[in-house]
């Protein structure tokens, strides 16, 4: 297992070649990317669980709100945790947090491997954006693609 | 508890199964796939709701609505193998990049590609002599996938395939009611043997593990989550290691499939004997769940059921809203070939209840620091209101009646 400190690392290196691919941040659903970068290992269910990585500074997290201390237990890296209720869309988090991140324009990394609801969940909220695949700047940052995916629970 | 004597099959190599579960026989006898006839009723009705939609054609990869739609491609497979693209009118196409032994339906008409490159454009085309201008795709489709059709067809409008989906797999005919009820069968069997395995002492995974075993000797394979004591107030648990003890709350929340067809139950026992805290916490999440039950009618909301159940919850003086102690999630999610899909019981999905409809209830009573108690029961929409598909928790001393 790395350390904080080796995560941190790994996202600044993702940093770097995100700002070499013209990105102004990437957007990772459950995945390797995710466990590469963050070391969480998340189930994917229905209810969204992202990270968004800019270009420049800390990773936000947007995760459903009866997960949250299940999810603390698991995050250490960045201090941005937003949730969202049931009712509430997560997607809109999301494009809050590009928003004040000042990705206002251009183009940001999707995770390949993200399901077509949460691009088109975040294309509708954050509509002025260039959605394009994270993969080419995330391999040239070293992350590793083909870990498997975190087990988790979909349950309620 | 009894354990199993020595020389007794064993679990993941160390774990011996006990009498209990030994005793289970297989209860798969007379089960009835989806028959093709249905299975073209389910295209035809979804190439409606396309026109309807104004949709031209929906794409998918393998997974829960690929296999609704032709019986074959169930499981999601983490390489661009096959594309499947139902359009608005004629017959299904697949795009498929390598050969192997797999076997496609007979009612698949097959484009082989060379490489993931050449797959994009043999379903660009495809889309193309489909005449649609308009997309669905199904919400589980890859970025990639959408991002490498999308490059070789960028006129094309791309938008979410749900309302064609979805409006198909949400109602139920009866013969996913008898899958599904098969499902629950097997399932509460299952936690009836587990149960009585109960010992001080031993680990959440050891119970899990119990699970695991039981839905095995019924035929049947399912996940497992296993909970103790405090941290049954976390919905899907934690990673603290749990030994059980004298008073714990025991919490599981399981399902199997069947032909696909998922059950999710959850139970909330008490080892040992309850606190009046426990008892009143455990009768009140009962109260709620009756309550969902009962206003889950042809015409209601999804949402006013929901209301309904944490309303009671509220009265109890939990809640309000999500608000902890009380109930942190929705009430129940729609259930089929994914244990969890639409349409949800939620605040704000004023989706109406129609017949065929089925739904988790399982409205949480979340204490954190203290327990938590769910109950949870498939319910299945018929014209005179819901019914279950098990027979709910009748009380804390007599989980399972």
């Amino acid at each position: 297992m790395q350390t904080p400190d080796e995560f941190q690392a790994r996202i600044v290196k993702a940093q770097q070649a995100m700002k070499e691919f013209g990105l102004g941040a990437i957007v990772l659903e459950p995945g390797p990317a995710m466990t590469y970068l963050t070391g969480v290992k998340w189930g994917k269910s229905e209810r969204s669980f992202i990270v968004v990585i800019p270009a420049k500074g800390e990773p936000a997290w947007v995760l459903p709100g009866f997960e949250e201390m299940r999810a603390r237990e698991l995050i250490h890296t960045g201090s941005d945790i937003r949730i969202w209720q049931e009712d509430e869309s997560p997607y809109e988090r999301v494009a809050q947090i590009l928003k004040d991140r000042g990705v206002a324009a251009g183009r940001v990394g999707m995770d390949d491997a993200a399901r077509f609801f949460v691009f088109d969940g975040v294309r509708k909220q954050a509509p002025k954006l260039d959605y394009v695949s994270a993969t080419p700047a995330l391999k040239s940052a070293g992350v590793d693609l083909t870990q498997p995916a975190g087990r988790g629970r979909g349950k309620q | 508890m009894a354990v199993a004597a020595a020389g007794a099959a064993k679990l993941a190599g160390a774990q011996e199964v006990p009498d209990a579960i030994k005793k289970l026989r297989p209860m798969l006898d007379g089960i009835q796939p989806i028959s093709d006839e249905e299975r073209r009723a389910r295209v035809e009705k979804a190439q409606r709701l396309m026109r309807e939609n104004k949709i031209g054609a929906i794409v998918l990869e393998p997974g829960s609505s690929t296999f609704y739609f032709t019986g074959a491609y169930r499981n999601p497979i983490d390489r661009l193998l096959f594309t499947v693209i139902i359009p608005a009118k004629g017959a299904i196409k697949g795009v498929m990049v390598k050969a192997g032994d797999t076997m496609i339906p007979a009612n698949i008409d097959v484009r082989w590609a060379t490489d993931e490159g050449d797959a994009f454009k043999k379903i660009a085309q495809a889309l193309k002599e489909s005449g649609a201008t308009r997309v669905g795709v199904e919400e589980r489709v890859r970025f990639a996938v959408y991002d490498g059709i999308r490059g070789e067809a960028p006129s094309l409008e791309f938008t979410s395939a749900d309302p064609v989906t979805a409006g198909c797999r949400v109602i139920k005919s009866p013969a996913e009611i008898a899958l599904l009820q098969r499902a629950n069968d097997i399932t509460l069997e299952a936690y009836r043997a587990t149960f009585a395995t109960l010992r001080e002492g031993m680990t959440n995974g050891e119970l899990a593990n119990n699970m695991s075993a039981a839905f095995k000797a019924l035929g049947a394979s399912g996940g497992a989550m296993a909970i103790f004591g405090k941290y049954t107030a976390f919905p899907h648990g934690s990673i603290a290691p749990q030994k059980l003890r004298e008073g714990d709350f025991v919490l599981i929340d399981d399902g199997v499939s069947i032909q696909g067809y998922q059950s999710d139950i959850t139970r909330t026992v008490i080892f040992g004997q309850p606190t009046a805290r426990q008892r009143q916490v455990w009768d009140l999440e009962r109260q709620a769940q009756d309550a969902a039950l009962k206003a889950a009618n042809v015409g209601a909301t999804c949402e006013s059921v929901d209301a309904a159940a944490r309303d009671v919850i509220t009265k109890g003086g939990f809640g309000p809203g999500y608000k902890t102690p009380g109930l942190p999630h929705r009430t129940g999610h729609g259930i089929g070939l994914d244990g969890h899909e639409w349409t949800n019981l939620v605040k704000g999905n004023k989706t109406k209840i129609q017949p065929g409809m089925c739904f988790s209830d399982e409205p949480t009573i979340a204490i954190y620091g203290e327990f938590g108690v769910r109950l949870e029961d498939c319910m299945y929409i018929t014209e005179s209101g819901a019914k279950m598909f098990t027979k709910q928790s009748p009380s804390i001393d007599q989980p399972f009646g």
